[in-house]
């Protein structure tokens, strides 16, 4: 057993450097905020975040989820390593669609998108969710239907992330006479066609990261189908299950990170909070997930490198890491007391709100890649091999 | 990154199972579910040669593991003895071994570790009056004589002793504690079995009265490192006890309700119950990553080997002893009853949680690790 990851060799050494030299010319100051999780930046930093990564691209540092070319695994630890450690967006868009490409496009499909995506040239959105099809993503409605060598999509779809800067949209529609999954089709939707249109949606957080996208009789060449007809359930779920596992994997930082400093600096009972007693359980015990969250990333990385992942892997991960993320974040604004309740831009707020912010966001990691009542239905009917639950009429 | 058994832990495995549902099978238990004794000195002989005992032991006293990781392989060995509800004393056996192995003088290595590995002697491990870890609950004191140490004093809920031949004491001095190996023969112990709520495993009053120990009875290295890291392997090794117990509580708990009909369906089919079911596996297998990962750590020595397996003392006997509730409460009144041995699980889950540092003693190690971090 062994979960160290090889060291870099020190003939890479110049290659590190090499890329942190360049980061340090390169990153760009920004004038948003950072804040925790999947946010889309904001449109003063759109410019300054595409020119950084188009340098990153033309410097000839490539994100292996972007190729189909082999990649030296080495350089690639490097790159993210120092991409990450710089602090602002390396990728933009959601690049859900790579996987999609890479497993069922065409060699002209890849050529055609891949690249751009990389490059940050093409921002890409997903249009899954609608507004009747959420949990039960496979009943959407959203048609396309075929004309000579056209598609022709109606339907409204929602929680589209990015789409308010998107180039590009990966659409499932229904496309074949077929109810349920097997009637749906994989799309490229150029989002500047005629008939789209994007309304960003406003959230509990305040922020703006998801969007609604109406689509009426907007025209799709044929040529940008990926895969068969019928076969987008089959691209969706690739395409999801790498997103669970982004959501829930990763072996960076503990989720538990920063509760001893904020327990340290506020008082409970006329004393540091840090020296209550049930303030130190508590903390012991969200260490503890933490800690065991990382070891279930080694697990599913050993799993995944031997191609013997189970159903359950990837939803028993994201479980895991969002329903500790909620509720280290609604600790945390326990141990603010009444200052918890203030948020960024008032004086009194700690670390600016970042806390509330975390605690807001935390539900969208709970509902967004599949909700997680959904996430226990695959572990129980995929995992355990329950009877599945019985469907109504729709 | 290799975060999972190897093919000779998993043969290991196999073997051992096999040889304890053919030897020891849960029904074979319940006769002496109530009696004075459930251990059974034959089977664990043969376990040893298994390698029950002999792990954490050097070669050169007849010990050895599988792979060159000892307390990674003894997991695979908890895990299935853990699963058989098996009485016999492996985690203070092991501990003890460990101790030996690891700071022992040379005549203690090469008088007991041999008869330990061979499951020809058994060991328990004395640490206090209160079942705790904490040296300040220690209720034995050790008065230097003329000639070594005169133990007075209890020691309590000590798996094993009613059956043990060696018992390894933790006790008080004028300046600070000690380990003193001491026959169980000993004149002047008397050993009482503690009625318990585990029906499984034994667990003993050990009385010390006027106890002589000769100076080569006296563990020679520093006191605490030999606690901290006796209380650190018996952790990992109780940890991997429970895993195996609340892996085949669970999935018989699957199966059971995939046959169980009402209202016309199997009642694994309700959503309510689909939902628990997948929440005790999230539990399941976050024992089971925390096991794993503290076995790891602790074997190789690694950075973060306290808190990882704090992060298993924490997490495990928590989440089995909610995955045994669970299991009642969903196999219903047939889980209510003496005959079904779901009762057997819950009664093991609660030894399981407080020996060794319970949970809350796991979480405050945590936090004070996590506040010098």
């Amino acid at each position: 057993m062994d979960v160290r990851v090889p060291e870099i060799p020190a003939t890479y050494d110049g290659f590190a450097a090499g890329l942190r030299a360049f980061v340090a010319r390169e990153r760009p100051t920004l004038v948003g905020k950072q804040r925790t999780g999947l946010r889309v930046p904001e449109e003063a930093d759109m410019a300054a975040l595409r020119t950084w990564v188009r340098a990153i691209y033309d410097a000839g540092y490539r994100l292996g989820r972007f190729t189909v070319d082999e990649v030296d695994p080495i350089e690639q630890r490097i790159i993210v390593r120092e991409l990450a450690a710089a602090g602002v967006p390396y990728v933009l868009g959601n690049p859900l669609v790579s996987g999609a490409l890479k497993a069922f496009g065409t060699d002209e499909q890849r050529d055609r998108y891949l690249p751009p995506m990389a490059r940050g040239d093409h921002i890409w959105t997903q249009l899954f969710s609608e507004p009747d099809a959420g949990s039960d993503l496979a009943s959407l409605q959203t048609t396309a239907r075929l004309e000579d060598d056209h598609y022709v999509v109606n339907g409204q779809k929602v929680w589209s992330t990015w789409a308010q800067w998107a180039d590009y949209g990966y659409l499932l529609a229904r496309s074949e006479p077929k109810a349920g999954p097997g009637g749906i089709s994989a799309f490229v939707l150029d989002m500047a066609s005629d008939g789209v249109e994007v309304r960003p949606l406003r959230e509990m957080t305040g922020t703006t990261d998801f969007n609604e996208v109406f689509l009426h009789d907007v025209r799709i060449p044929a040529a940008d189908l990926i895969g068969e007809p019928g076969a987008g359930w089959m691209a969706a779920q690739t395409s999801l299950l790498t997103e669970r596992e982004g959501l829930g994997g990763g072996t960076g930082g503990g989720v538990a990170d920063g509760l001893v400093a904020l327990a340290r600096s506020h008082r409970r009972h006329g004393r540091a909070a840090i020296e209550d007693h049930s303030v130190r359980q508590a903390i012991g015990s969200f260490e503890a997930r933490s800690r065991i969250f990382r070891a279930l990333g080694y697990r599913a990385a050993t799993k995944a490198a031997s191609g013997t992942v189970d159903p359950w892997d990837a939803p028993l991960t994201k479980l895991w890491y969002s329903e500790l993320n909620l509720e280290v974040a609604e600790y945390g604004l326990a141990l603010q007391g009444p200052r918890g309740s203030l948020v960024e831009g008032d004086p009194g707020a700690w670390d600016d709100g970042s806390w509330q912010d975390r605690f807001l966001y935390a539900r969208a990691l709970t509902i967004a890649g599949g909700s997680n009542e959904i996430m226990r239905n695959v572990i129980a009917e995929r995992g355990l091999g329950l009877p599945r639950e019985p469907r109504g009429e729709s | 990154m290799q975060f999972a058994f190897g093919e000779e832990q998993d043969l290991l495995r196999s073997t051992t199972r096999r040889f304890l549902e053919r030897t020891q099978p849960l029904g074979a238990l319940r006769p002496l579910l109530e009696a004075p004794e459930v251990f059974d000195r034959q089977v664990w002989r043969h376990g040893a040669e298994l390698g029950w005992t002999s792990m954490l032991v050097p070669p050169e006293h007849e010990g050895g593991s599988v792979t060159d990781q000892g307390l990674v392989d003894l997991v695979v060995l908890g895990e299935e003895l853990g699963r058989a509800l098996n009485p016999g004393p492996f985690v203070p056996t092991n501990v003890v071994a460990d101790a030996l192995s690891t700071a022992g003088s040379e005549d203690q290595r090469r008088a007991h570790l041999a008869p330990l590995a061979r499951g020809e002697a058994v060991a328990a491990w004395c640490v206090s009056g209160d079942g705790s870890v904490d040296p300040d609950e220690c209720a034995v004191t050790a008065r230097r004589g003329n000639d070594g140490y005169v133990l007075d004093g209890v020691a309590r809920f000590v798996h094993g002793a009613t059956v043990a031949d060696l018992l390894l004491v933790l006790a008080t001095t004028g300046d600070g504690p000690v380990h003193l190996l001491v026959p169980a023969s000993a004149a002047g112990i008397d050993v009482r079995a503690q009625a318990c709520l585990d029906l499984t495993r034994r667990f003993g009053e050990v009385r010390f009265t006027r106890v002589a120990v000769a100076p080569s009875g006296l563990v020679p290295a520093d006191v605490n490192s030999v606690l901290d890291r006796a209380v650190d392997v018996a952790t990992v090794l109780q940890a991997a006890e429970a895993v195996g117990a609340a892996d085949r509580l669970f999935h018989d708990t699957v199966g059971y309700l995939g046959d169980r009909r009402q209202f016309g369906r199997t009642i694994a089919s309700f959503q309510a119950i689909k939902h628990r079911l997948a929440d005790l596996l999230v539990v399941l297998e976050g024992m089971r990553a925390a096991t794993h990962y503290a076995a790891l750590a602790l074997c190789e020595g690694m950075e973060d080997a306290p808190a990882a397996v704090s992060a298993a003392g924490a997490f495990v006997g928590d989440g089995f002893a909610h995955l045994c509730g669970e299991a009642v409460q969903l196999h219903g009144g047939i889980g209510f009853t003496w005959e079904h041995d779901v009762h057997l699980f819950v009664r093991r889950a609660v030894t399981s949680q407080k020996l060794y540092g319970d949970p809350g003693w796991h979480r405050e190690r945590l936090c004070a690790w996590a506040e010098a971090s």
